[in-house]
């Protein structure tokens, strides 16, 4: 017998977990190129957002084999009840925080390789061309994230640890 | 705390729309089921990622709404596709008897 999905839910949000430890710790290695610690975010954000989604029982097999769906994530996270009343009476932050969410979600998504490598070959993991040259992902800065070190980046990690934080504590009805 | 559903999707919906400005209709999908059930809302919009499939994330309950709520965010052209060709809904879901809301024309 398969076990069933909230099984396997559960244990994408434990490895989703380990990812994110494992991206915070090389957070403090000055001496680690940014791909690496990159690498382990995209593998977090990917993983919560599939055990989020896994606990829904109407997404199809298919649907969950996917790479993408981070960026639908967390728009519909931020406008989850509980965020709701964590938020009220300060829409404007959060509108503010939505918006900067879903900016360095998409961004964090291209980070994987199999997602449009054509229009953004920039990738965590494998060499790229660029002209005529060819890149090392370790040789090179992202610099369309360098947001996350910012006030706006840094409140958004805080809510992908929300989500991974939650995603046990909150049972559904 | 929100005890009846239909009220405490109103509230949901009317605060999708003053939070996400791109959203530009919601679909309270299963607005007939029973008092107890689940809230799904299917939202149209205009800066969401495109992927071709719906794909609903199940969220807990909160002091204000105490009901498991299911979001899941489509593209106009996407909704398109989805009232052409209904099978492309996750499995227990249908338009028909969805409850339809726009975008409050004050919140632009």
């Amino acid at each position: 017998m398969n076990p069933p999905r909230d099984v396997w839910a559960k244990a994408f949000a434990i490895q989703a977990r380990s990812d994110f430890t494992i991206y915070r710790k090389l957070l403090g290695e000055s001496d680690v190129a940014a791909c690496h610690r990159l690498h382990y975010l995209q593998m977090a954000t990917e993983k919560i957002a599939k055990a989020y989604r896994i606990r829904d029982t109407t997404t199809s097999e298919e649907v969950l084999r996917s790479h993408v769906g981070f960026s639908k994530f967390i728009s519909s996270f931020v406008l989850s009840p509980p965020l709701k009343l964590e938020y009220k009476g300060k829409q404007a932050q959060l509108r503010g925080l939505l918006r900067d969410a879903k900016m360095l979600a998409g961004a964090i998504e291209k980070l994987a390789p199999a997602i449009a490598p054509d229009q953004t070959p920039q990738n965590t993991e494998y060499p790229w061309q660029e002209g005529e040259s060819v890149i090392a992902p370790c040789r090179y800065s992202f610099p369309n994230l360098s947001m996350l070190n910012e006030s706006g980046g840094r409140t958004f990690l805080k809510l992908i640890e929300r989500a991974l934080r939650d995603f046990e504590a909150i049972q559904l009805a | 705390m929100l005890t009846n559903r239909n009220d405490a999707a109103v509230e949901l919906i009317n605060w999708h729309f003053e939070i996400e400005p791109d959203v530009t209709d919601i679909y309270f999908v299963n607005a007939d089921s029973d008092a107890n059930a689940p809230i799904i809302l299917l939202e149209v919009s205009r800066s969401t990622l495109a992927t071709g499939s719906v794909e609903p994330f199940s969220f807990g309950s909160s002091e204000e709404i105490p009901f498991t709520t299911v979001i899941a965010e489509v593209t106009p052209s996407e909704f398109a596709a989805l009232s052409k060709n209904p099978a492309l809904l996750p499995k227990g879901w249908s338009l028909e008897k969805a409850e339809r809301f726009t975008r409050p024309a004050e919140l632009g």
